[in-house]
C-alpha cells in the first residue's frame, strides 16, 4: 500500500469536545476523497497526516514505512499538505514557485522553469503572470498558483484541502485533469477533502466518510 | 578637579516640591486623576534613590568583585522580568531565556568596556563597573523586549506562511527565518537610530551628568562614544541570543508550529 493510516485519533472542539478515530489507505495512483459534514474534522485529519499538528494516537505509513521512522521535515515534503487558503509569499509569481526550493531539503531538486510554465498553462494561468506580484492575484488564481507549486514539489502524497473551492467550472476541470495526469506518474497518491462531491474528472477514486465511520463505532 | 560638582543641600532639594506642585497643579486642573500616582511616585523616587545612593556608596567602598557580580546578576534578573512582563502573550518561561541573554550580552560587552577600554585600577572598580553595566542593561532590556514582542507577533500573523514553509520540508529555522530577522531588526533599530541623532537632538543623560559634575565636555564626549557603541553591541547580542533561544519554543519537538501560535492569531482577529 502506498499510503496508509491506522486509528488516527484526535479531539475536535473545545467545549463539547469529542474524539474521532479514522483509518484509511490509498494505493499508488489513487485518490481518496474524504467526505463529511462541515466541522467533522476533515481538515484536521489532513493536517495531522501532514504532521502539522499532533494527534492523540495512531500511526501513518508512507510506502510501508512508519512516520516514526521518518524525520518531520522529510515527511512534510513527501506528504505535502495544500491549505485551503493559499499561502503566498511577498514577491512575484515566479518567486513563489521557487520558494520551496529554498529549503535545504528541496534545494538540490531546484525549480524547473519549463515545467512550471507548462503546469501554469494547464491550469489556465497566463504566461504574463510570471513576473506579476503574487499579492495582486485573484482568489482563484492564487489557489491555482499554490496548486502548481505543490505539483512542482512533486510529493509522494498530496493532501488537498478543497483545492477547487475558489475556482470556476472551467478551472476546476483543469485542476482535476492536471491532478489525474499527475497521479499517473510513479508512486503518487492524493487525499482530497471536498465539500460538494467535487471530484469530477478524477479516476480511481475511493471514499472515506468521516462522520459515518465515527457513528458506526 | 577644579570645577567639581556643586552639591545640592537638603534645603535646596526641598525646593523640588515646587516642581511637584506644578505637575500636581496641571493634573488636578485637568482632572487627570494622576495626583495619587504622582505623590506616590514622588515618595518612591526619593526613597528608592536615597537607598540606592547609600547602597552604591557601600558597594563602592567595599569594592568586592563577588559583590559586584552578585549585584549585576540581580540587576539582570530584574531587567529580564521587566522585559518579559512588558510583552503580553509571551509564555512565562521566556524570563529564563531573557535572563540568559541579558547576562551574556551585559557581561560580554561590559567586560570589554571596563577591562579593555576604560581600564580602571583595579579593573573591577565598582565605581566604573556598576554604572556601565547598568547602562548596558537598561538598553539591552528595551531591545530584547521589543524583539521578543515582534517575534511572537510576526509568528502569529505569519503562521500560514510558516506552515507553508514546513510543507516544503523546511526546518523550523528555515520556516521562521523571516520572522527572526524582523524581530532582531526591530530590537536593534532604535539603538542604531539613536547613533544618528545623538548630540543633535538631545545630550545623553550620562554625558549631561558628567558635564554637570564638572567634567570637560570633550572628555564627556569620549565616554559617550564608548557608551553608545557598547549599547548597540549589547542590544545586538541580547536580541540575537534571546530570539535564537526563543524561536525553537514556537515549534513542537516534531518541528511543527505550536498550535497555540496558530490559533491565537485567529482568536485575535
Amino acid at each position: 500500500m502506498h499510503f496508509q493510516f491506522k486509528d488516527i485519533t484526535y479531539t475536535l472542539g473545545f467545549g463539547q469536545s469529542r474524539q474521532v478515530t479514522v483509518s484509511g489507505s490509498i494505493a499508488a495512483g489513487e485518490v481518496l476523497v474524504v467526505r463529511g459534514y462541515s466541522g467533522s474534522g476533515k481538515s484536521t485529519l489532513l493536517r495531522i497526516l501532514a504532521r502539522l499538528q499532533p494527534c492523540d494516537g495512531g500511526e501513518a505509513y508512507l510506502e510501508g514505512k512508519s512516520w516514526l521512522q521518518i524525520p518531520g521535515a522529510v515527511w512534510r515534503a513527501d506528504v505535502h499538505y495544500l491549505a485551503q487558503k493559499p499561502a503566498l509569499f511577498d514577491g512575484t509569481v515566479a518567486g513563489n514557485l521557487a520558494k520551496p526550493f529554498e529549503t535545504r531539503l528541496l534545494s538540490k531538486k531546484g525549480l524547473n522553469p519549463d515545467q512550471a510554465r507548462a503546469y501554469m498553462k494547464k491550469l489556465l494561468l497566463g504566461e504574463d503572470l510570471w513576473e506579476q506580484d503574487a499579492r495582486t492575484l485573484s482568489g482563484g488564481e492564487a489557489a491555482r498558483l499554490a496548486f502548481v507549486r505543490a505539483l512542482l514539489i512533486d510529493p509522494k502524497v498530496m493532501l488537498l484541502d478543497e483545492p477547487a473551492a475558489a475556482l470556476d467550472e472551467e478551472s476546476r476541470r483543469a485542476l482535476h485533469l492536471t491532478l489525474s495526469q499527475w497521479l499517473e506518474g510513479p508512486s503518487r497518491a492524493a487525499l482530497l477533502v471536498t465539500h460538494n462531491n467535487d471530484y469530477e474528472g478524477l479516476h480511481r477514486v475511493s471514499f472515506l466518510d468521516i462522520g459515518k465511520q465515527q457513528r458506526g463505532e | 578637579m577644579e570645577n567639581a560638582t556643586i552639591p545640592i543641600s537638603n534645603f535646596q532639594l526641598a525646593f523640588t516640591v515646587l516642581l511637584v506642585l506644578i505637575t500636581g497643579g496641571i493634573s488636578s486642573f485637568l482632572k487627570l486623576g494622576l495626583l495619587r500616582p504622582l505623590i506616590w511616585g514622588t515618595i518612591r523616587t526619593f526613597i528608592q534613590l536615597v537607598l540606592v545612593g547609600y547602597a552604591l556608596t557601600y558597594i563602592f567602598n567595599i569594592n568586592n568583585l563577588f559583590l559586584i557580580i552578585a549585584v549585576v546578576t540581580l540587576m539582570c534578573y530584574i531587567a529580564s522580568k521587566t522585559a518579559v512582563e512588558r510583552t503580553p502573550n509571551v509564555p512565562t518561561y521566556t524570563t529564563v531565556l531573557a535572563f540568559a541573554s541579558l547576562l551574556a550580552s551585559t557581561f560580554l560587552v561590559g567586560s570589554i568596556v571596563t577591562v579593555l577600554i576604560i581600564a580602571p585600577e583595579p579593573w573591577y572598580s565598582a565605581r566604573i563597573v556598576i554604572p556601565i553595566f547598568g547602562m548596558i542593561l537598561g538598553n539591552a532590556m528595551n531591545g530584547i523586549a521589543v524583539s521578543l514582542d515582534r517575534l511572537y507577533s510576526e509568528a502569529r500573523s505569519g503562521a500560514a506562511l510558516i506552515e507553508a514553509m514546513l510543507t516544503f520540508g523546511a526546518t523550523p529555522w528555515e520556516a521562521i527565518q523571516a520572522s527572526v530577522r524582523e524581530a532582531v531588526r526591530a530590537g536593534m533599530t532604535p539603538t542604531i537610530n539613536s547613533l544618528m541623532v545623538v548630540g543633535l537632538v538631545s545630550l545623553p543623560g550620562m554625558m549631561t551628568g558628567q558635564i554637570l559634575s564638572g567634567a570637560d565636555p570633550r572628555e564627556a564626549v569620549r565616554y559617550q562614544i564608548v557608551v553608545m557603541l557598547m549599547i548597540s553591541a549589547a542590544v545586538a547580542i541580547g536580541c540575537i541570543i534571546l530570539v535564537g533561544l526563543s524561536y525553537k519554543k514556537l515549534f513542537t519537538r516534531d518541528g511543527a508550529l505550536q498550535q497555540s501560535i496558530r490559533q491565537s492569531k485567529e482568536g485575535a482577529l
